[in-house]
């Protein structure tokens, strides 16, 4: 995947949320509840797919996703705000 | 309009607006307009929590231990939650209850408007712990003028807001003269106050508690005042639900995903309604300048806590269409994560795991044999 024209692999078996990835990869990406309600680790998606383990409740824009509570089901594209 | 509790005539809600469509009769969640209020409500509930279950009594000795500036700042905070609660517990019921014409949303209300009035209750038993008699306390929040200054803010729109749907409900559309003064009253005029009222309410939710929750975190990581901070967290968790609701309705205004007209009145107060979140994150700079003014505390100064409010501010007003106003890029206070995690979360002592995944889970699947031992 690619975080701001950065690249990263995420491995399928990966049981980790994204969030929890790219936290293990050193990108800085701001959270608080990492639950899904609360907005905060809002990203952009430019491109991709992802698949949520927890509903995301908190307001996220079509080309937006919450990394606390979802993983890539494909290669990504996304922009940290 | 006259309001009425229940509307007799029958109604379709999937067509009404969430605001100033007819009032809603029965009080019905199995079809939604906008099921994210329906999720918010099952999600708060899920937080549920008694102020009594967390232990404050260590806090008492510590309190002791702490400087004149660190008490200034410590009961200062209390005070102005205090404010900020008082607020909260009432205003969305009185300014939102009588306008909402969607189930999903007039319950997503109340049950927000409950949470509020636990955390008002919480700082009772905080303060009870702390002095003998906190009437003292309370007492000064009402003459304290740099609490006042915030409140003026903080109720007037929700005011305005109360007064004008008091004329509409009551006198119709119009000129209405009350106490000699005239009043313009139309569908326009009124949604116009509910958009700023709603941006109001969402900037108190957004930033105006987190320069006092820097504060407590920041005493709790000196293992200071620590049933305190135990209950700040539960209360900013509430705090990130609520926010997140007042950001749909902003959203779903915007997007034209609700009331069209709310569309072309978001797109016409946007200045208006970026000020008043830029007011609210001032309000907080300032605060943070009254609380240091005897001293700062060991970990915060007022510097860095403009900073945190102005980071929090950017990704708040992003998430509304406001654009990121404020330079700053990273977190000048990461630790803050820690305390603004579900995941840290313990109501109880004795609760090993989140709360909110403890509270109301029953199994409802019951296997056959469950029965076998009954004789109907
Ligand atoms: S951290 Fe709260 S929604 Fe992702
Ligand atoms: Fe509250
Ligand atoms: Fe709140």
């Amino acid at each position: 995947m690619r975080v701001d024209g950065l690249h990263s692999v995420f491995s399928e078996s990966d049981d980790k949320s994204l969030l929890e990835h790219l936290e293990s990869n050193n990108i800085e990406v701001h959270y608080h509840c990492r639950e899904g309600y609360c907005g905060a680790c809002r990203t952009k998606l430019n491109e991709g797919n992802v698949d949520y383990h927890i509903d995301p409740l908190a307001f996220i824009d079509d080309d937006e996703i919450l990394p606390c509570c979802c993983k890539p089901t494909s290669d990504i594209d996304i922009t940290l705000y | 309009m006259k309001y009425t509790t229940f509307n007799q005539e029958s109604n379709d809600t999937m067509k009404e607006p969430m605001f100033f469509g007819s009032p809603v009769n029965v009080a019905r969640y199995d079809q939604q307009k906008h099921p994210i209020f329906e999720k918010l409500i099952e999600k708060q509930i899920s937080f549920f929590w008694r102020p009594e279950e967390v232990d404050v009594s260590k806090d008492r000795m510590d309190f002791q231990k702490l400087s004149d500036a660190e008490r200034h700042i410590f009961t200062s905070n209390l005070k102005y939650q205090t404010l900020l609660d008082s607020v909260q517990g009432r205003s969305p019921n009185i300014a939102f209850l009588p306008i909402i014409s969607i189930p999903e949303l007039e319950t997503w209300v109340e049950t927000w408007s409950f949470f509020e009035t636990i955390h008002s209750r919480s700082y009772t038993h905080i303060l009870r712990n702390l002095f003998t008699d906190p009437s003292e306390i309370f007492d000064d929040i009402v003459v304290n003028e740099e609490i006042a200054k915030r409140a003026t803010d903080i109720s007037k729109y929700y005011d305005d807001l109360i007064f004008a749907t008091q004329l509409w409900q009551t006198k119709g559309e119009g000129e209405h003269v009350v106490d000699g003064e005239t009043h313009l009253i139309t569908m326009r005029e009124l949604k116009k106050k509910l958009y700023l009222c709603m941006n109001s309410v969402n900037a108190l939710e957004a930033i105006r508690f987190y320069v006092s929750f820097a504060c407590t975190f920041a005493f709790a990581e000196r293992e200071l005042m620590e049933g305190n901070s135990k209950i700040i967290r539960l209360i900013a968790r509430d705090e990130n639900i609520h926010l997140t609701s007042t950001q749909h309705v902003l959203n779903l205004w915007a997007k034209g995903k609700d009331d069209p007209e709310m569309a072309e009145i978001a797109a016409e107060c946007h200045e208006e309604a970026k000020a008043i979140f830029l007011k609210a994150v001032q309000q907080e700079k300032e605060w943070a300048h009254y609380l240091f003014k005897n001293g700062s505390m060991l970990g915060l100064n007022e510097e860095i806590l403009c900073q945190y409010v102005e980071y929090i501010a950017n990704h708040r007003m992003a998430a509304i269409g406001m654009g990121q106003p404020f330079e700053i890029k990273s977190n000048p206070l990461p630790w803050m994560n820690n305390y603004l995690n579900s995941d840290n979360v313990q109501v109880a002592p004795q609760e090993t795991e989140i709360s909110s995944y403890l509270v109301g889970q029953i199994d409802s699947e019951v296997a056959s044999d469950d029965f076998e031992a009954f004789e109907l």
